[in-house]
């Protein structure tokens, strides 16, 4: 983003054209608050909630430094995540294959940006042509939204297409297997358990001063 | 803890009916808290609380076959703007019923959930053993008596409140039994809700602007918040208390603030539509009166039958106090033969 020095006026006919906007020129407060109380609800249905996206939260005891650092490192996952195993180099780039719920192959490429604080996991179950089952992650130092020490973690999931129905069928040994994709309504609460994972390893080693981690030791060739 | 029915309500409507024209342009448009009714009542200028009061209370006296001397211990009134600077109307509404209360408790706090407060306290009086038969009175006057002022009533909120009187009889019986009771004070929410005029001037003092009622500003988003919590909240305790689930309810019935809480609390219960019944689309916000006029508005309607199990809640002015209440509800349309009575 260019931001010039001299004083930026907005011409109001640049957003000529474009339906549906809620701008204080034409709506004025009491217009506002009559739209917004009605969009407030007590509940939501979690379909509602969690339907196309699910975005997870934590605040995490551990600087920002460290815990991009640990997430940085896909063999990580392997502390963290619920099933995530025996992750090993594919040979084709940075891409990792290890395994999920027992014996399913996950592909993973960990897209990681130091300056922003992201950490992006590209994941697919059975190939690692097409990474669709993407992870989005942002961390931002707490002392700067909450004024108080640590890291606060968001993570998004995307509801992709794939996610209903499984692109390609045939890859799967077990024509019984579940597809992950059955599971998105079951996202929430499964992500939110792995968080807590990932939320208490970073605490414990940086409160005992430990190494981050992943504590890995030399496998097989 | 004595065990208390509610046996009967009754309601008075004053006549004048008040369409959306009467209010500033636009009002039946209006969304949100501000939502308008289609009507609501206005009171006359003459028309006093304790006459509305005399009015339902004497359907209920016949209805319920009562002997105002000998079945009323204790009287109860909540009035929304009282006839009388500094008194309470409960004694000018006994003389007029003819009945000599050892009791009247002229309320004015707990507004829109007085009704409840009423039960509640009938409760301890009677588990007391000082009565056996209590008569509760809500009187909401305040759309004819200070929201048709022709500079109040076309303010945004103006719209919203109707009048009408909602009466009740409680008695130490298990015939309709009041299976649990409960309510909060908020003291953080006390002065949240103001009577003032747009000169400034406080409403004893002398002047020449009207005077309106109205949430302080700055609260609002924190009221809203707050109704649409502590209701659900009270109603699943009062359930807990009465060892159901919220999924037991036959029939809620609220106040009535506005569309949107009403929606709210019935999505946080999970209640279907037809499950909560109110009245606001053709009365308006009836504050404390919307509870009684609200049951009787169901029973004419064949939306409560005996056994259902009653569900009552709703919260006061900003938040103040909040209150619910479940009764096994049977109907009781003569007194004679009810243990204890007579």
């Amino acid at each position: 983003m260019v931001v010039s020095r001299t004083r930026a006026e907005l011409d109001p006919s640049g957003l000529g054209g474009i339906e549906g906007l809620v701008r204080c020129e034409e709506f004025d407060r009491e217009a506002l608050g009559e739209r917004i109380t009605e969009m407030t609800h007590t509940v939501y249905p979690h379909d509602q909630v969690y339907g196309p996206f699910i975005t997870i939260h934590a605040h995490i005891e551990c600087p920002p430094e460290q815990v991009f650092a640990y997430m940085a490192n896909p063999y990580s996952l392997l502390e963290w995540t619920y099933s995530v195993r025996d992750l090993h180099p594919t040979g084709d780039g940075d891409t990792l294959v290890g395994v999920d719920s027992g014996n399913t192959p996950i592909y993973c490429k960990t897209v990681a940006c130091k300056e922003a604080l992201t950490v992006d996991y590209h994941c697919a179950w059975d190939q690692g042509d097409e990474l669709w089952m993407i992870y989005l992650n942002r961390i931002v130092p707490a002392e700067t939204v909450l004024k108080r020490p640590g890291s606060v973690v968001i993570w998004t999931n995307c509801r992709h297409p794939y996610y209903k129905e499984n692109p390609f069928p045939n890859l799967s040994k077990d024509p019984k297997r579940e597809w992950v994709g059955d599971w998105w309504p079951l996202f929430y609460a499964g992500h939110s358990i792995e968080f807590q994972n990932l939320k208490a390893i970073l605490e414990h080693r940086h409160r005992l001063g430990l190494p981050m981690g992943p504590c890995l030791r030399e496998g097989r060739p | 803890m004595t065990t208390v029915s509610l046996l009967g309500v009754a309601s008075y409507l004053p006549e004048r009916v008040i369409t959306n024209d009467f209010f500033a342009p636009g009002a039946s448009e209006r969304r949100g808290m501000f939502t308008a009714p289609k009507t609501r009542r206005h009171v006359g200028p003459g028309e006093s609380a304790a006459e509305m009061i005399e009015r339902a209370a004497r359907r209920l006296v016949e209805e319920q076959n009562l002997n105002p001397v000998r079945d009323i211990d204790v009287l109860f009134t909540n009035v929304a703007v009282p006839d009388e600077a500094f008194t309470g109307c409960g004694a000018e509404v006994a003389r007029r019923l003819g009945c000599r209360p050892r009791w009247i408790l002229d309320l004015h706090n707990t507004g829109c959930v007085s009704f409840l407060y009423m039960i509640e306290l009938a409760r301890s009086i009677m588990s007391a053993g000082e009565a056996r038969g209590a008569l509760l009175c809500n009187v909401q006057n305040a759309a004819g008596r200070v929201f048709s002022n022709e500079e109040v009533r076309l303010q945004s909120q103006a719209p919203v409140p109707g009048d009408g009187c909602g009466v009740g009889y409680v008695a130490a019986s298990e015939a309709s039994p009041v299976l649990s009771i409960l309510h909060t004070c908020h003291p953080e929410s006390a002065s949240d809700m103001e009577a003032s005029a747009a000169d400034g001037r406080r409403y004893w003092e002398p002047g020449l602007r009207p005077i309106s009622i109205r949430f302080t500003d700055q609260r609002v988003a924190s009221i809203i918040e707050r109704g649409n919590r502590l209701v659900p909240e009270s109603v699943r305790a009062a359930c807990t208390a009465a060892g159901l689930h919220t999924g037991d309810i036959d029939l809620f019935v609220s106040n009535q603030p506005n569309p949107i809480f009403l929606r709210n609390w019935r999505e946080a219960l999970e209640l279907p539509r037809e499950k909560h019944h109110d009245t606001f689309d053709s009365l308006g916000n009836l504050f404390g009166a919307a509870i009684p006029i609200n049951i009787e508005d169901a029973l004419r309607h064949g939306k409560l039958k005996a056994n259902d199990c009653l569900a009552l809640g709703g919260f006061s002015h900003a938040g103040d106090y909040t209150a619910a209440a479940i009764v096994r509800w049977h109907p009781s349309t003569r007194l004679e033969g009810i243990d204890g009575l007579g």
